[in-house]
């Protein structure tokens, strides 16, 4: 049933995309044929698994450490308010400053490696898990609070036991939405320099003025960032099974 | 009474059930927050395996007076909250269960009851087997496993009160454990609540707005007085136990409720005037 | 002037402090890390050209906004109100939505050419779908007693719309709205670095050919302070328009 849910629209799109092209006669500049372009990518099957593998670790890595990261940091805020009143704001800021911009000189810093994509995957990544933990970490009743300190926890146990996985609905929301943001962030750090990886295979693509090849890339990308959001989520149904029924 | 009269009579009473000593002994407690002075001079005492109910006007002090007791709130300077005759720090050496049940969600009643063992250290897995045993004794048995969102309002009532009763302390502070539930369930708790007292014996404080309810379970009722709060009235229940609910017709309970309502009307009068100007 | 504006006043000049002692004091390379006073200085020094790229790519952000904003509200609205199509469409969407937008930019840029047309679009796009996820989410989260309520009043599916759904739905859509500030403006700047010949992403390109790293980080920061001015009208807007929160 979950299967179908998932298979279902994927189908649907691709009848979409197979009809709409047969009877509106798209011109294939614009869309070719579905077909067409799963067979671009069956011909050269290695090279886009190369891809799709490349961009994944990079998205993976930084999009993972930026969720710590996200935690971490909202844990720090959420115990020592100076410190969020200082720090915050910059939080905010740097979000507004176009890190795609910075791919030049993040690229400079760490050369062309995993780690110049994943540190813009990152920087994508842990400001909305930071938004959103440290939202649910305030969001806890102060009485729960109580409790736990009349028991004698300590503010480990109070974390592990109380903050944490009250936060963690939330802290998906955030998950969900950065595994898209981590992606285009490894995707947009290969159009410097790299020679392998989704984002550098969509760039061949435009130099060459290959239609096909570009949207076998961009179904590689989809893939990649289904292969993330699917996990997300998988972990998700299974740590906040009890959210539903709130 | 003199010293030496004292020490005669504790001895012509040896062998008479739990002698008198303090589990509890509160001494001029007061609270302020900012302009609001929610205590004023709290002078109490409670005796080991006493039951101590404790009413009193809304908003008088008595969730402070538990929060104090509880070692989560501090008193102003000038009183002493003594615990077996000694001022230590009282974080984790009293069972204090809040107004609300508090139940966790991702817990199950069995991993909600062990909550308190958890934070104590206690290996999870004996935790859960006490928990197991106790279960029946809550009325829980076959809801081991279920969720507290999955419960009725009076099983998550005695979830929590499981939790409490498993955070094995001598005192124990209930804070309107049955407020939120409808006449029926609250008489079968009360009755089931003595049951249970009489089997796990503990030295209990319990909050309610419920006359009736403070005179059927208490070894003494306590009335408070309008903010700030300050012992009112202590009335000893020679009532004789185990109690039944044909008790509640009784003239010798009419003749205590009687007593106690004039006192918690005069200080419900005091709130409703001072709220109203 | 309260503690928090103080101390978050506090951790930016700190930072700078920071960041301007460290590439003094360990001498680092202009080309690695300049010192924000040079940042400023470049900028200062460069301003007209740099001024020019930021008002085309703050048009194009804004004209790539207005038409997304109004499409993705438009569209959610339709759908609040067709509940079969919405069944049918809204799976789709998401899969159309799981790809980053990134990745559509090369194929905007075939298709629309490397004028601003292309960037409207591309903004348009991101846009439009932010602010239709979150609208529709809101026109959905309605209780729904509420409705029952209004259309035992007489009300059909538009005064429920009108009435009930959108206001209820104006906080998520207000979000949406200002998360969308900000990435319009990044979506402008990729695009124009993938092809163009104004702009600021155009100015950043041209900088990292010439190896001019200064000039990279005062377009930069140009591009930072539109966007965050961007951001705080928005926010400003969202007070006065949600002002029951
Ligand atoms: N943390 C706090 N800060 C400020 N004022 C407080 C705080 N806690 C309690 N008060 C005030 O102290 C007074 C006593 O509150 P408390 O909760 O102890 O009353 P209560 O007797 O338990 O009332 P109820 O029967 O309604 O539960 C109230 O006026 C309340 O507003
Ligand atoms: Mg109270």
């Amino acid at each position: 049933m979950a299967l179908l849910r998932l298979v279902l629209p994927l189908l649907l799109l691709a009848a979409l995309w197979e009809g709409a092209v047969a009877l509106l006669q798209i011109s294939p500049f614009y869309l070719p044929p579905l077909r067409q372009v799963l067979g671009a990518i069956w011909a050269l099957g290695p090279a886009y698994a190369q891809a799709f593998m490349v961009t994944l670790g990079e998205a993976v890595a930084g999009f993972v450490v930026g969720g710590l990261v996200g935690v971490v940091s909202a844990t720090a805020f959420h115990h020592q308010r100076w410190l969020r009143d200082m720090l915050f704001p910059l939080f905010v800021a740097s979000q507004t400053v176009p890190v795609i911009a910075f791919g030049a000189i993040v690229v400079l810093w760490f050369g062309n490696t995993l780690l110049a994509k994943a540190a813009i995957a990152f920087y994508l990544t842990f400001f909305p898990v930071t938004v959103n933990a440290l939202a649910g970490f305030e969001a806890v009743d102060p009485r729960q609070v109580a409790l736990l300190r009349s028991f004698g926890a300590s503010r480990r146990d109070i974390w592990w036991k109380l903050l944490l996985p009250s936060a963690l609905p939330r802290i998906f929301t955030a998950l969900r939405l950065s595994a898209g943001l981590a992606l285009a962030g490894a995707i947009v750090g290969e159009w410097f320099g790299a020679s392998i990886g989704v984002g550098a295979m969509l760039l061949a693509a435009l130099f060459n003025e290959q239609v096909v090849a570009m949207w076998a890339a961009i179904l590689t990308a989809a893939a990649v960032g289904g292969a993330i959001f699917g996990v997300v989520a998988l972990v998700e149904a299974r740590l906040v099974f009890w959210r539903d029924e709130l | 009474m003199t010293d030496a009269a004292d020490q005669l009579d504790q001895l012509l009473t040896v062998g008479e059930a739990p002698a008198a000593r303090a589990k509890l002994q509160l001494n001029g407690v007061s609270r302020r927050f900012g302009a609001v002075q929610a205590l004023a001079k709290v002078d109490l005492g409670i005796a080991e395996g006493e039951f101590v109910t404790l009413i009193g006007p809304s908003g008088c002090g008595k969730s402070t007076l538990f929060n104090i007791v509880a070692g989560l709130l501090e008193a102003d300077t000038g009183g002493e909250v003594l615990l077996d005759g000694a001022a230590t720090s009282l974080l984790g050496k009293v069972a204090f269960m809040p107004q609300r049940d508090l139940l966790l969600p991702w817990r199950n009643v069995l991993d909600n009851a062990i909550l308190a063992a958890e934070v104590e250290g206690r290996p999870k897995r004996a935790a859960r087997e006490t928990a197991r045993a106790m279960a029946a004794d809550f009325g829980l048995k076959g809801f081991e496993d279920h969720y507290p969102q999955q419960l009725s309002g009076g099983m998550r009532q005695r979830v929590a009160l499981m939790r409490t009763f498993m955070f094995d302390r001598d005192l124990m502070l209930l804070d309107e454990p049955f407020g939120a539930l409808d006449a029926l369930t609250r008489a079968m708790m009360q009755r089931w609540l003595l049951d249970i007292w009489s089997r796990y014996r503990r030295t209990i404080l319990f909050i309610t707005h419920d006359i009736d309810e403070a005179i059927f379970l208490g070894d003494r009722v306590v009335v408070m007085s309008a903010r700030p709060g300050s012992i009112k009235l202590e009335r000893r229940v020679e009532l004789p136990r185990p109690r039944d609910p044909a008790l509640l017709t009784t003239p010798a309970f009419n003749a205590i409720k009687r007593e106690l309502l004039d006192a918690v009307e005069e200080e419900s009068m005091k709130t409703f005037a001072a709220g109203a100007a | 002037m309260n503690a928090a504006l103080a101390r978050g006043l506090g951790g930016g000049v700190l930072l700078l402090v920071l960041w301007e002692a460290v590439v003094r004091l360990a001498a680092i390379p202009p080309w690695i890390l300049p010192p924000p006073s040079g940042i400023v200085a470049t900028t200062w020094s460069a301003r007209g050209p740099l001024l020019d790229a930021g008002a085309m790519t703050l048009f194009e952000a804004v004209t790539g906004y207005g038409i997304g904003a109004v499409l993705g509200l438009v569209l959610a609205m339709l759908l609040a109100l067709a509940t079969p199509v919405r069944k049918l469409v809204l799976p789709m969407v998401v899969v159309v939505n799981s790809v980053p937008v990134a990745a559509y930019a090369p194929l905007a840029l075939l298709w629309f050419g490397t004028g601003a047309l292309s960037k409207v679009v591309m903004v348009a796009f991101i846009v439009g779908f932010t602010v239709f996820l979150n609208a529709l989410d809101g026109l959905l989260r309605v209780d729904p007693a509420a409705v029952a309520l209004l259309r035992s009043f007489g009300a059909g599916p538009l005064g429920v719309l009108w009435r009930l759904r959108l206001p209820t739905a104006l906080p998520a859509i207000m979000v949406g709205m200002r998360v969308s500030t900000v990435r319009s403006m990044i979506v402008a700047i990729v695009t124009e670095m993938l092809g163009s010949q104004k702009g600021l992403g155009w100015t950043i390109f041209e900088a990292v050919l010439q190896i001019d790293f200064l000039r990279v980080w005062a377009a930069i920061l140009v591009a930072s302070l539109i966007s965050l001015g961007c951001f705080a009208a928005v926010s400003a807007l969202e007070r006065r328009v949600v002002f029951w929160r």
